[in-house]
């Protein structure tokens, strides 16, 4: 018998019925169900109506302990009272102007000051106009045409980073991008040669925590190597740090990783939900940047700056690195502890305060998904084939919590398939 | 853009491949072949393209690559010449049994293609005919199959599709009705009609109706995904990325 009843979703339904005829996949992207993820639908929550700290309640008023984080703009937790004060403060007096706000510099120097390689800062929205910005640099830095990418890569949607089987993506949009598998020299060293050299940068999240996949964590030795892989060969090092930004290190994952990016990429933790992004670079790059012809109506808006400016002090005071890499464990370890009861054997992959999920010994991954709807049903909003996150918000009760409804979700699935020897 | 060697890939795989269903639910298909006297086994071989025999007997259709044990064989000079068969009637050169070759060719051949034709490119009239549509829906089902195979291993856009997808058996199907798995092996794509034994993902349609209205166009798959009609479960990344190759084989046969 579950513990936990499982929610039902009447009005989400209704909504998402509603948007499937307002909106092209009805929420398109990796928030709805239209990426095939949400295995069964039923099991999910389409639409929310409010959200704090860790928890957020969809619109048939189920609750959910909330471990994607917004799939990683959730950094303080929901609504946090500093964030939103300084920018409902900011709303007030001055949101979208013709000049922009004193903020952006404020912004831009708290950048400076918090990220080891930053000697400027250049705002944008998304992660997308952030790794963009980025290529774009790298070339007009160069004078040179190719990009490379790690295998596996996932640098937003925009055409460059998709690949050429993607509907509406033409072959010559990706023509100039090189894969080469992670941190293997010699292939980088191989399709550098096999284009005479014409490479412009590499652009790389700072570890493999790619989908449908253990995630991969690197090493220092690694980085160090690649920055000098790099430096050899005139290539613009782009440390695409829109996930992992500010989780791993408040200074930048590649300082976590023990080098410095020339550019670096941040988005998701920035503004704990306050939509920008932002583009960080050394000196000697900073010229270049200014060269590149790029802007958007609302990239100067000063409510994220505002926010931005609350969040970034507040991760420090908190330390959440260190913070959500001892909630990761401590999630993690309880949920392996959890799925051992029943018989499951829990694959934890990638940094603690990403951790990526796996039930071994079922390479279709069913028996996962079935475990995941189960959690999401009462009320652990997990995902099934991504990288998870946790926020500063979370308590030691949640986080019991969290393990509470995980134990019971094995429970389900394992009185569900008594046909699993390794479960008797 | 259609690539010609692909599309030959595609029509040997996807569309003629389909004569072995054909020959097994259509009752005017089975009358023609009730009228083969003797076995026939006509070999298409495309020069830098595909080589298949068709092997036709009083029992039905029944594909298999290669040119073993073939009794005649039509040859094409290039995938373009293939396609124009199958365009146009167009025939090859006969090397093998040449008088057999082009009577059977002229004769059930003919017959059971156009039949094809009949029922994957069906009219509105006969399509309300209820034992027509599902004739034609099966069969579009299983040329379907057959094409995502044919362009994953063929086609350079969806070479890039297969490159990503893992190894396994992805299977599809309408539910109750058919099945068919891909088989997936160092990114090669094969076509097995029949369900898998363990899938490692399984897309597939509730109802008839949905399929034909998905291969047709007129049923949205995000809507009947979302309505719990089309499930899937497994290694979604298969699924997705033979969902690109469907976008692809909808350019070539569309």
């Amino acid at each position: 018998m579950s513990k936990f009843p499982e929610y039902t979703h009447e009005k989400s339904a209704e909504w998402f019925s509603r948007a499937l005829n307002a909106i092209p996949s009805g929420v398109y992207g990796h928030l709805g169900p239209s990426e095939g993820l949400f295995l069964p639908i039923t099991k999910w929550p389409l639409m929310s109506q409010r959200a704090k700290g860790t928890y957020f309640w969809d619109v048939d008023g189920n609750k959910y302990l909330d471990l994607m984080c917004a799939y990683g703009p959730n950094v303080l937790g929901y609504c946090d009272d500093e964030v939103d004060a300084a920018a409902i403060e900011q709303l007030k007096i001055g949101n979208c102007t013709t000049s922009p706000s004193y903020k952006m510099v404020e912004c831009a120097e708290l950048l400076k000051d918090t990220v080891a390689s930053a000697d400027w800062a250049f705002f944008m929205k998304n992660g997308s106009d952030a790794t963009t910005f980025s290529v774009m640099c790298a070339r007009a830095h160069t004078g040179k045409k190719k990009i490379m990418f790690f295998k596996g890569y996932y640098h937003g949607d925009f055409q460059w980073a998709q690949k050429i089987d993607y509907p509406g993506v033409l072959p010559e949009e990706v023509e100039n991008n090189i894969v080469v598998p992670w941190f293997d020299l010699e292939a980088m060293q191989e399709a550098y040669d096999a284009c005479g050299g014409d490479v412009a940068g590499l652009i790389a999240q700072p570890y493999d925590h790619g989908n449908f996949n253990d995630n991969v964590c690197a090493t220092k030795e690694q980085w160090a190597a690649v920055r000098k892989f790099c430096d050899d060969h005139g290539m613009v090092l782009i440390f695409d740090d829109v996930r992992t930004g500010f989780r791993l290190d408040l200074a930048g994952s590649d300082h976590y990783y023990g080098i410095k990016a020339d550019l670096i990429c941040f988005c998701k933790a920035l503004a704990n939900g306050y939509n920008m992004s932002s583009v960080c670079g050394g000196e000697h790059m900073k010229a270049t940047a200014s060269s590149v012809v790029y802007t958007g109506s609302y990239w100067m808006s000063a409510e994220p700056f505002a926010a931005c400016l609350a969040c970034i002090p507040k991760m420090k005071r908190l330390d959440t690195p260190t913070l959500f890499r001892e909630m990761g464990l401590k999630i993690t370890n309880g949920f392996k502890a959890a799925a051992a009861e029943h018989g499951f054997n829990l694959v934890v992959s990638g940094e603690p305060a990403l951790f990526y999920l796996r039930i071994a010994d079922d390479d279709s991954l069913m028996l996962h998904q079935e475990w995941i709807a189960e959690c999401v049903s009462r009320g652990l909003f997990l995902a099934s084939h991504h990288n998870h996150f946790v926020n500063a918000a979370i308590t030691d009760e949640d986080i019991k919590l969290a393990i509470d409804i995980a134990e019971d979700a094995f429970g389900v699935v394992a009185k569900r398939h008594p046909e699993i020897e390794y479960l008797k | 853009m259609k690539e010609p060697k692909a599309m030959a890939y595609v029509n040997m795989y996807g569309v003629l491949a389909t004569l072995e269903n054909l020959c097994e639910i259509d009752d005017v298909a089975k009358k023609i072949c009730k009228k083969i006297k003797k076995p026939v086994s006509l070999c298409f071989e495309v020069k830098d393209g595909p080589c298949c025999t068709f092997n036709f007997s009083k029992d039905g259709c029944k594909m298999t690559e290669g040119d073993y044990g073939c009794t005649c064989k039509m040859t094409f000079a290039s995938p373009e010449k293939f396609n124009a068969l199958i365009d146009d009637g167009k025939p090859g050169i006969p090397t093998k049994g040449a008088v057999q070759t082009l009577a059977f060719l002229l004769g059930p051949f003919t017959k059971l293609t156009n039949r094809l034709t009949e029922l994957l490119m069906p009219s509105e009239k006969n399509l309300k005919n209820r034992q027509f549509f599902e004739e034609s829906t099966i069969l579009t089902f299983y040329t379907i199959g057959g094409a995502i195979c044919a362009l994953a291993n063929n086609d350079s856009i969806s070479k890039h599709s297969a490159f990503y997808t893992v190894d396994g058996d992805v299977q599809m199907g309408i539910t109750d009705v058919c099945y068919a798995t891909i088989h997936v092996e160092n990114h090669i794509f094969s076509l097995v009609k029949d369900k898998p034994v363990k899938p490692r993902a399984i897309m597939e349609f509730k109802t008839i109706d949905l399929a034909n209205g998905l291969f047709n166009g007129t049923a949205s798959t995000m809507a009947e995904l979302c309505a719990g009609n089309i499930y899937m479960a497994g290694m979604i990344s298969m699924v997705d990325n033979i969902n690109r190759i469907l976008d692809r084989v909808a350019a070539y046969l569309g």
